[in-house]
């Protein structure tokens, strides 16, 4: 099999990663802006499986379904800056956890939100990064608007680069300003209306290891202020702030033989609310010849429940909730990418499982019996203008 | 776990060898990129933290959604 030689820093990459907010990636790619205009596409199919009949009250429920549609845009303006846009539609349908009741023989079971919920969730993100010799700064700022909830998030992210170009220094503030405006009708609500802030900070190194690997160190804080509530479930009552801490790590290894590459990502996360998690992400890219990837991934999640979940809420004490979503539970997803290029096109495909149990989790908890699974599917076209 | 990992941090830079800007192509690689698709990064993240009681960690927090 021959070996790719290798690819021009990729414009795409180069900006976005860092739009995302993205620690230190790769010198060789930080400071120069794009010489082409990009075009991505993508839509998506997520697609929740029914809650068991076992597990509620009134038998098998359907949950969420959505569909996703992305939309990539970057372009080089002057010789020093580049501009990106990205939007994303979204359409919500189905029913979700409502609360969680006590059965005849003891049991915890669920009871779904009646009517089905429709909404649709549009986001823009515009960003501008400027380069410089050793590094770059970008400016980011988001709107998301769905019909009963909104956000405005700014965001500014610098990278720098050691002298010798070995190591690279990042650094990222976030502030965003939400307004929720639950819709009537449903199910009671928990506010008519509310808002919340969430600023955070990051810092982050890269340090090159060899001619065939890098790593990385991240180190965020999160806090969040304001209505944390969810305004949709029965039993939710949760405090006005969240302080939230997170160490990240990351690992990229090339194998000359077999052309392919290991990718390995690790995340700890705790909180004041109790919730502590482990996040193991791993994927082996291949390259099959000079214009086909294959991707198979796995990823490992176990969170540790909130100090004041139950599945059977007590609504005399300050705080409670019993959403699943701050239960005890493990996860494991996995599946398939591939990534083939015809000329200035590509076409990509992804296909995932997500699974959940509370035995598979590290920490000990009560098992909700409203933890979901599901299926996600993506197609999608990209196109550079050279 | 903090301590842990300055101590990863410290022993990884230590351990590197010095690599020359003229031996960085395949460090230059898409696969050995953080972040090889970032639409793809962008709507998984965006899952997960819908469906999980962690999120970020990998940069600033950004935007919310209703969906958290």
């Amino acid at each position: 099999m021959a070996t790719r030689p290798p690819d021009k820093p990729s414009a795409l990459l180069a900006l976005t990663s860092s739009a995302l907010l993205l620690p230190a990636y790769q010198v060789v790619r930080a400071d120069a802006p794009p010489e082409f205009v990009e075009l991505g596409m993508r839509y998506s199919k997520y697609d929740e499986d029914h809650t068991k009949g076992n597990k509620t009250f009134g038998g098998s429920s359907q949950r969420y379904e959505v569909d996703a549609a992305q939309f990539h845009l970057l372009a080089p303006v002057a010789d020093n800056w580049a501009v990106a846009v990205d939007v994303q539609w979204e359409d919500m349908s189905g029913a979700s956890p409502w609360f969680v009741g006590e059965s005849l023989n003891g049991g915890p079971k669920v009871i779904m939100s009646g009517a089905s919920i429709e909404d649709t969730r549009t986001e823009v993100s515009v960003t501008t990064r400027y380069y410089y010799d050793r590094g770059n700064a970008g400016l980011n700022y988001v709107r998301s608007d769905e019909d009963d909830y909104d956000s405005n998030a700014l965001a500014l992210d610098g990278s720098f680069n050691s002298a010798d170009g070995m190591t690279t220094y990042s650094a990222a503030i976030s502030y965003s300003d939400d307004n929720i405006e639950p819709t009537q009708g449903s199910v009671p609500t928990n506010t008519l209306k509310a808002d919340k802030d969430v600023s955070s900070v990051f810092f982050g190194v890269s340090r090159i290891v060899s001619k065939n690997a890098i790593v990385r160190f991240g180190l965020a804080y999160t806090y969040r202020d304001g209505f944390l509530t969810d305004p949709y479930k029965f039993h939710d009552k949760r405090p006005g702030e969240r302080n939230e801490w997170a160490v990240s790590t990351g690992y990229r290894q090339y194998f000359p033989w077999p052309n392919g590459a290991l990718q390995a990502d690790y995340r700890y996360f705790d909180d004041d609310w109790g919730v502590a998690s482990h996040t193991l992400n791993l994927a082996w890219h291949q390259n099959l010849g000079y214009r086909t990837e294959v991707i198979p991934f796995l990823r490992y999640y176990s969170q540790g429940e909130a100090d004041f979940f139950a599945n059977i809420a007590d609504l005399d004490k300050r705080y409670f909730a019993d959403d699943y979503r701050l239960s005890s539970f493990g996860a494991v997803s996995g599946g398939l990418r591939l990534r083939h290029e015809i000329g200035n096109w590509a076409i990509t495909a992804v296909g995932e499982r997500y699974e959940t149990d509370n035995s598979w989790g590290v920490y000990s908890g009560e098992e909700s019996p409203a933890l979901v699974d599901y299926w996600r599917y993506s197609f999608g076209l990209d196109y550079i203008f050279k | 776990m903090k301590s842990l990992t300055c101590l990863l941090v410290v022993l990884c830079l230590s351990a590197c060898e010095t690599v020359q800007p003229w031996e960085r192509g395949t460090l230059a690689k898409p696969e050995m990129q953080w972040q090889t698709d970032p639409m793809e990064i962008s709507l998984q993240g965006q899952i997960n933290a819908s469906k999980e009681a962690s999120s970020g960690g990998m940069g600033a927090a950004g935007g919310g959604c209703g969906c958290n």
